[in-house]
């Protein structure tokens, strides 16, 4: 989880990491309340890179000109995604810029130091010149002065620097952080720091130790993980776009082997949705398969491009009827002349069709489309017991992985 | 170190959790020696007929020493209880939950660098030794005894399925070991792969790996002129390689401050089993034939 930029500077301040004073904008005409004295920089709060080539930052010298850049800026997508916030901050003459973070380094199993003596949003100069110290064990301060030693400073800013390193490194033990880092951290010319612009990435799993932060920061989008954490139904990132199948599975191993069979047969599926996908540590209750299947079929019934789904269960027997029950919800089809009674169900189609149009509900000459086919790869038991409702022609059950692919190649084409 | 007979004292720490409840009953069927439980709270009581304990060194006064612990206490939970279990003196883990925070996994890996501690997981669906013993989660249904051994980095299911085609291809298993799906994993594959040159029921080793778990490629660590065939399937072969961002600012920017724990993709693993001559499976199907012409010419 990615914090934004104001976010991040809460923390830092915490720790007594130097910032700005700002304030924060949800509306453009909040800007004449502000308490930060002018010249101040407006910079949209969004977690996508490169916000200040796409306009997000804005230096503007007195309220009329703060309140129509507010409001360019509150209206201005930064990669596709809307500021819910601006932070309002005085400005500061640097004389240079650096870079300086902590990560996990997962090849070598230990946190590391970077520095960079470049920083700034010239990424080429920042990355030629990046330094790395490994911190091998327990954290003690000379690690930071090894790290601005060797980014090149000098007299007492290797001190400077070195202390904003130990209170990061104390604010990524503290907060179990995935990473930190500041870029840039301004100097100026009597040597003061400051920290202009800031990441943090959360972990996840370990925010359920931080319930403060979770209050904290909550009430902006993305919304903070749930805590204790709960699974999603999660899109890896496979992606075909002419692809005509949708995978839907609990386990990403053999989501993997069953893209690659089908891709070897020459049909690329779609796109691919895991249930449980961190599978081995966690335990569906009825309840949460339920919500996790239910919002998988939504997502996988409102792409019109999917003409058949391979859904791939296993180990989920303790769950047979709830598992039953919603699959026949979704894809058992009944024909038109069925029964007017069909498009008060919530099925993924009438929700298609209500998300598409509301007036389209009530128009009689608006069919109900038909879901795509099924191909249901599941245990011997299940199979057994199947109920007659998913005893249709665009239903296919199976407990063999290799009839599973035939079928779903047979209806993909 | 690494061997286990249905005599071995195994515990569950977490057997209260959905997930521990669950698998104990399943291993306790499949004749898994579970001497004790550890849930805080619950001492006193017992699950599937096991004696539960608030305190792991509690079970160990009253059942003797522990083999293995098997653990599946929630991720936050789970650097407290290995340490737990190691300052009990337990040498063998199981971490069966994936998620544990990085930092923890960083600090249980130093803590037990160099010293006599087996640690599979976190995301470790455990391991199998077909009839005799069951320690984790796989679905020992579809496994039969026999000479090859399973290695395995992916999540369970894809080795059951393995194991299935393997075994009505008339091929027993020895041995089934899950390293772990996690972003840092305890195992050593070099002391694995050691560990089964010295095994007398394993006669050849089945390697399986998935395409960006991992970090490497765990056919590395086979040391060269190794006595037992490999042969090695990679899943996830046909896996577009994730579209780079459009904006390299991003990329690169993210590439310096976003920990990257799976770069391991498919195409390199297969490179190092290529170079290390070990053929590559395309389908889990060609694992059983390869199989059955490694251990012919082994024969011979």
């Amino acid at each position: 989880m990615d914090l934004l930029e104001y976010q991040a500077k809460e923390l830092f301040r915490e720790v007594g990491i130097p910032v700005l004073p700002a304030q924060k904008i949800a509306d453009s005409r909040e800007i004449k309340q502000l308490h930060v004295s002018y010249p101040i920089v407006l910079k949209s709060q969004v977690r996508s890179g490169g916000r200040a080539k796409a306009g997000g930052i804005r230096f503007v010298e007195n309220t009329i000109d703060a309140i129509a850049a507010a409001q360019t800026i509150l209206n201005l997508p930064i990669s596709g995604e809307y500021p819910q916030l601006l932070l309002a901050e005085a400005r500061y003459q640097v004389q240079r810029e650096i870079f300086l973070a902590i990560v996990l380094d997962y090849q070598l199993n230990h946190p590391i130091l970077l520095g960079s003596a470049q920083g700034g949003i010239q990424v080429e100069d920042l990355l030629d010149s990046m330094h790395t110290v490994v911190i091998d064990g327990d954290f003690s301060p000379f690690y930071a002065r090894r790290l601005a030693i060797q980014m090149g400073l000098e007299g007492e800013m290797i001190r400077t620097i070195s202390n904003i390193v130990e209170k990061m490194y104390a604010l990524f033990l503290m907060r179990d952080l995935d990473s930190i880092e500041i870029n840039p951290l301004g100097i100026d010319e009597n040597g003061n720091v400051m920290a202009l612009d800031g990441k943090i990435a959360l972990n996840n799993r370990a925010l359920v130790r931080h319930p403060d932060l979770v209050t904290q920061f909550n009430g902006y989008s993305p919304p903070m993980p749930t805590v204790p954490f709960s699974p999603q139904p999660e899109w890896l990132n496979w992606n075909h776009s002419k692809g005509k199948i949708g995978l839907l599975s609990n386990s990403t191993s053999l989501s993997a082997t069953i893209w690659d069979l089908l891709s070897q047969q020459g049909a690329k599926p779609r796109n691919c949705l895991v249930i449980g996908s961190e599978s081995g540590g966690i335990w569906f209750s009825d309840a949460e398969l339920k919500t996790q299947l239910e919002q998988a079929f939504n997502e996988l019934l409102s792409d019109t491009q999917i003409k058949v789904v391979l859904l791939h269960l296993l180990g989920v027997e303790p769950f047979q009827e709830v598992l039953l029950e919603i699959i026949s919800r979704f894809f058992a089809f009944e024909d038109q002349e069925a029964g007017e009674d069909r498009v008060e169900r919530p099925t993924a189609v009438a929700t298609r069709r209500q998300g598409r149009s509301q007036s389209s509900r009530n128009s009689t000459s608006t069919l109900p489309q038909k879901p795509p086919a099924l191909v249901f790869r599941c245990c011997e038991a299940l199979l057994s017991d199947l109920p007659p409702s998913l005893n249709q022609d665009s239903i296919y059950c199976t407990a063999n992985l290799d009839e599973a692919i035939t079928q779903t190649l047979i209806w993909a084409k | 170190m690494f061997t286990w007979t249905p005599k071995s004292k195994i515990l569950i720490q977490g057997i209260t959790e959905p997930l521990g409840n669950y698998a104990t009953g399943k291993m306790k069927d499949y004749g898994t020696h579970i001497v004790a439980g550890v849930s805080v709270g619950q001492g006193g009581t017992t699950l599937h007929d096991i004696p539960v304990f608030d305190l792991v060194e509690q079970a160990i006064s009253e059942v003797g020493e522990i083999d293995t612990s098997l653990i599946f206490v929630a991720p936050d939970l789970i650097l407290d209880a290995a340490l737990e279990a190691i300052a009990a003196g337990i040498q063998q883990l199981i971490i069966i939950p994936a998620g544990v925070p990085p930092l923890d996994v960083m600090q249980l890996l130093n803590k037990t660098h160099n010293q006599d501690i087996l640690i599979l997981g976190g995301g470790s669906s455990g391991v199998l030794i077909p009839g005799k013993v069951l320690l984790g989660m796989m679905n020992p249904q579809g496994y039969k005894p026999g000479n090859v051994a399973i290695l395995s980095r992916t999540d369970s299911y894809l080795t059951d399925e393995v194991a299935t085609i393997l075994t009505q291809a008339g091929i027993g298993q020895s041995m089934v070991v899950h390293w772990g799906t996690s972003d840092m994993i305890g195992a050593n594959f070099a002391d694995w792969y050691e560990a089964l040159a010295q095994d007398g029921e394993t006669e050849a080793i089945v390697l399986l790996e998935q395409s960006a778990i991992g970090n490497d490629a765990a056919a590395q660590a086979i040391p060269k002129n190794y006595s037992k065939p490999v042969v090695a399937y990679i899943a996830g072969q046909e896996i577009p390689v994730n579209s780079i961002p459009q904006d390299s600012a991003t990329l690169i920017a993210s590439q310096i401050s976003e920990p990257f724990p799976h770069t391991s993709l498919a195409s390199e693993k297969i490179a190092v089993c290529k170079k290390a001559k070990i053929p590559v499976a395309k389908s889990p199907y060609q694992i059983a034939e390869l199989i059955r012409g490694a251990l012919k010419k082994q024969k011979k």
